[in-house]
């Protein structure tokens, strides 16, 4: 699979999330944390499961709706307790992609459909431009002969790079990712990681939610480690997943790499 | 204000229908989802096909050939007795498959555990079998219920002095006026409300002792 | 053949009554095309933004399902002419179950709607798509096709219904079907027929609601 360098992450931004708290009823799900990304950074977020992660990714193109706090995407910032116009909203989805762990294609659409329909709603492309774009962008992650079929026809790993295809149309600046192979079989999951890794490779600013320890520990620039809502520790992976600080860690990598 | 008392004095007549064509549907399903059980299979066919025809069929022709049609040869039915048959039958069509519907989603394996534990067909559909499919069964049943008690109002037109027919006979001797209709409309909306909530609270109940 | 017999009185009569049943078929046929985008309409606006948008949309559908299609179908005949507009027994019966279609099919559209992955609407929401092009494009199309064995279900209510707007007048195939009752005596013999004639819509029909839930379940 080649990637070639240049169009996918074209002047990448960052992603500033200050003071961000979110509770559902009385359980406080993400707690007062404050992250900075920097433009092409890649950020792995680990941490075991109810830390909050899926949740405060989910805060950032506001599929969660934050209690508190503030978050800057590129050069725009919201404050989501006084409200969220319209306008901010459709260029924070703009500029963030996002990919779910079980894919979330639309089933009665071709692939091809998949990738283009948004290009052409929300970007104003007419069909021709949107089908070609999708067609690269299929191709890109090896999976051009799919367009003219349903999702439901191919793998689970295949539909995920689909999925990643069809966030990349919309021409992002930074890319979500929320567990992405956690649905799929090992193997599957190894194209998926090829995907992202050569994302990462041409400069895209990626925020990885995952348990790929070794996709973590190979392309991340920096992991985060969250547990009950709050960052733990942070820092390059050598030093967090070699000789972690925090108690918590070394109890939580224990359990995942005694498996 | 005459009106409402006029509507009103149907309601006993409608309540009479609905709830002896719903005993007489809710006895009469049994043999019917059995039989679509057996594993006889004629017994299957014929048991299906009563059960589409009975569903297929207006009820108010069902009611018309009973009245009509039967009821004034050799066997006179009264108006009650042929609507209680008519609806008491398509009810029973209706609730074979509600029971059906109770028994399938019985997982196999309770059934295979309670043959394996000894009992006869009997005991295993009385004691195991039966009562989870009753809890499944029952929301459905329910809402047949309503239904039922709505569709009482065909009943009219074989005379039977129901709600509907007071409102018409109402509107008829005051000029074929709207508000008797629209009066009928309120009871039988009124009458049907405490069935929707006990039919909401009873879902609510049984998912609450059911959850694991 | 000899009018007296069950078979002879068939065939005289045949024809009347199969006028009768096109008659029923076009009311049943008219509700629906203009009921159940109705039911649609409803069905949207039960999660509109406004709350007073949300309680008009569930009195509408309460009360065009709690009240019996018979009494519906008085009420319309009935009232328009009280409201100063005069319509035929056609217009009346189609008005009057178009309501009754609405609010009923409001209910399994819903569902339908309700049953769409919630993840493929945050999937569109993702993509900067708004609500209403993620409606309009993955919610609506798989919502209604998810609903289709469910409204021909109804469908086949519909029709049946359709046999009690003898009550406004309308010439459709139970009201013949008693009119050469009453004028033979052959009361059994003449519905019997007439309800042959509306099984041989409404058997099929059923097979073919079966048929397509079972495929449907199939593709899931």
């Amino acid at each position: 699979m080649t990637t070639s360098p240049g169009a996918l992450a074209d002047s990448p931004v960052g992603v500033t999330l200050r003071n961000v708290r979110k509770q559902f009823g009385d359980h406080v799900v993400v707690d007062d944390v404050s992250m900075a990304v920097a433009p092409g950074e890649v950020v792995s977020i680990i941490g075991p499961s109810g830390a909050g992660k899926s949740t405060l990714l989910r805060c950032i193109n506001l599929l969660e709706r934050p209690d508190s706090g503030d978050i800057t995407v590129g050069d725009v910032t919201i404050h989501p307790e006084t409200g969220v116009s319209p306008k901010d909203l459709t260029s924070l989805r703009r500029t963030a992609g996002m990919v779910f762990q079980s894919f979330n294609l639309f089933p009665h659409l071709t692939v091809l459909r998949n990738i283009s329909i948004a290009q052409e709603r929300v970007l104003g492309r007419d069909r021709k431009e949107a089908d070609a774009r999708s067609r690269e962008l299929l191709a890109r992650v090896g999976l051009a002969e799919k367009a003219d079929t349903y999702p439901t026809r191919s793998s689970g790993g295949q539909q995920q790079r689909i999925a990643i295809a069809r966030a990349l149309a919309m021409a992002p600046k930074v890319m979500l990712f929320d567990e992405p192979t956690s649905a799929l079989d090992p193997e599957l999951g190894l194209d998926v990681l090829e995907v992202m890794r050569g994302l990462a490779g041409e400069g895209m600013t990626m925020i990885v939610v995952t348990h790929e320890m070794h996709f973590a520990q190979d392309v991340s620039d920096r992991i985060v480690v969250m547990a009950d809502g709050r960052i733990i520790e942070q820092g390059p992976p050598s030093q967090v997943l070699t000789a972690p600080s925090n108690e918590r860690t070394k109890r939580f990598l224990r359990a995942v790499t005694d498996r | 204000m005459i009106f409402v008392q006029a509507v009103l004095l149907g309601v006993p007549m409608t309540v009479l229908i609905t709830v002896l064509a719903f005993a007489l549907g809710a006895v009469l399903g049994v043999p019917l989802a059995l039989a679509r059980r057996a594993g006889f299979a004629p017994l299957q066919w014929a048991a299906r096909f009563v059960i589409d025809v009975l569903r297929g069929i207006p009820p108010v022709v069902f009611l018309f050939v009973i009245y009509f049609g039967v009821g004034t040869g050799v066997i006179k039915f009264s108006s009650l007795q042929a609507a209680v048959i008519g609806l008491g039958l398509i009810a029973a069509g209706y609730l074979a498959e509600i029971y059906r519907g109770g028994l399938l989603a019985v997982h196999k394996g309770q059934f295979e555990s309670a043959a394996a534990l000894g009992m006869n067909s009997w005991t295993s559909m009385s004691r195991i079998i039966g009562p989870q499919a009753f809890r499944v069964a029952l929301p459905s049943a329910t809402t047949y219920a309503i239904g039922l008690l709505k569709d009482s109002s065909i009943a009219s037109t074989i005379t039977a002095t129901e709600i509907l027919y007071r409102a018409t006979a109402s509107s008829r001797g005051h000029g074929a006026g709207l508000e008797p209709f629209l009066i009928a409309a309120v009871v039988y909306i009124a009458l049907g409300a405490p069935l929707a909530w006990l039919s909401r609270t009873m879902d609510a109940k049984m998912r609450a002792r059911v959850a694991r | 053949m000899n009018e007296d017999t069950l078979l002879g009185g068939w065939l005289a009569w045949l024809p009347s009554l199969l006028d009768g049943l096109w008659l029923s078929v076009r009311v049943a046929g008219a509700s629906l095309i203009i009921g159940i985008p109705l039911g649609l309409a409803l069905a949207l606006l039960m999660s509109a933004k406004h709350k007073w948008v949300r309680v008009l949309a569930i009195i509408v559908v309460e009360v065009g399902r709690g009240t019996p299609a018979l009494v519906m179908l008085q009420i319309v005949y009935f009232g328009l002419p009280s409201a100063g507009i005069t319509v035929g027994s056609f217009v009346a019966a189609v008005v009057a179950l178009a309501l009754t279609t609405g609010a009923y099919t409001s209910e399994i559209l819903r569902a339908g709607l309700q049953a769409v992955p919630h993840g493929e609407v945050e999937a569109a929401s993702a993509l900067a798509m708004n609500n209403r092009d993620t409606l309009r494009f993955i919610v609506i199309p798989q919502g209604v096709r998810i609903a289709i064995p469910a409204l021909l279900g109804f469908a086949i209510l519909i029709l049946q219904a359709t046999a009690l707007t003898f009550t406004i007048a309308l010439p459709e195939l139970l009201s013949r079907s008693y009119s050469i009752g009453s004028n033979t005596f052959r009361y059994l013999d003449v519905l019997l027929l007439a309800g042959l004639l509306y099984l041989i819509i409404t058997l099929p029909a059923g097979w073919l609601t079966g048929w397509t839930e079972r495929r449907m379940a199939r593709h899931l």
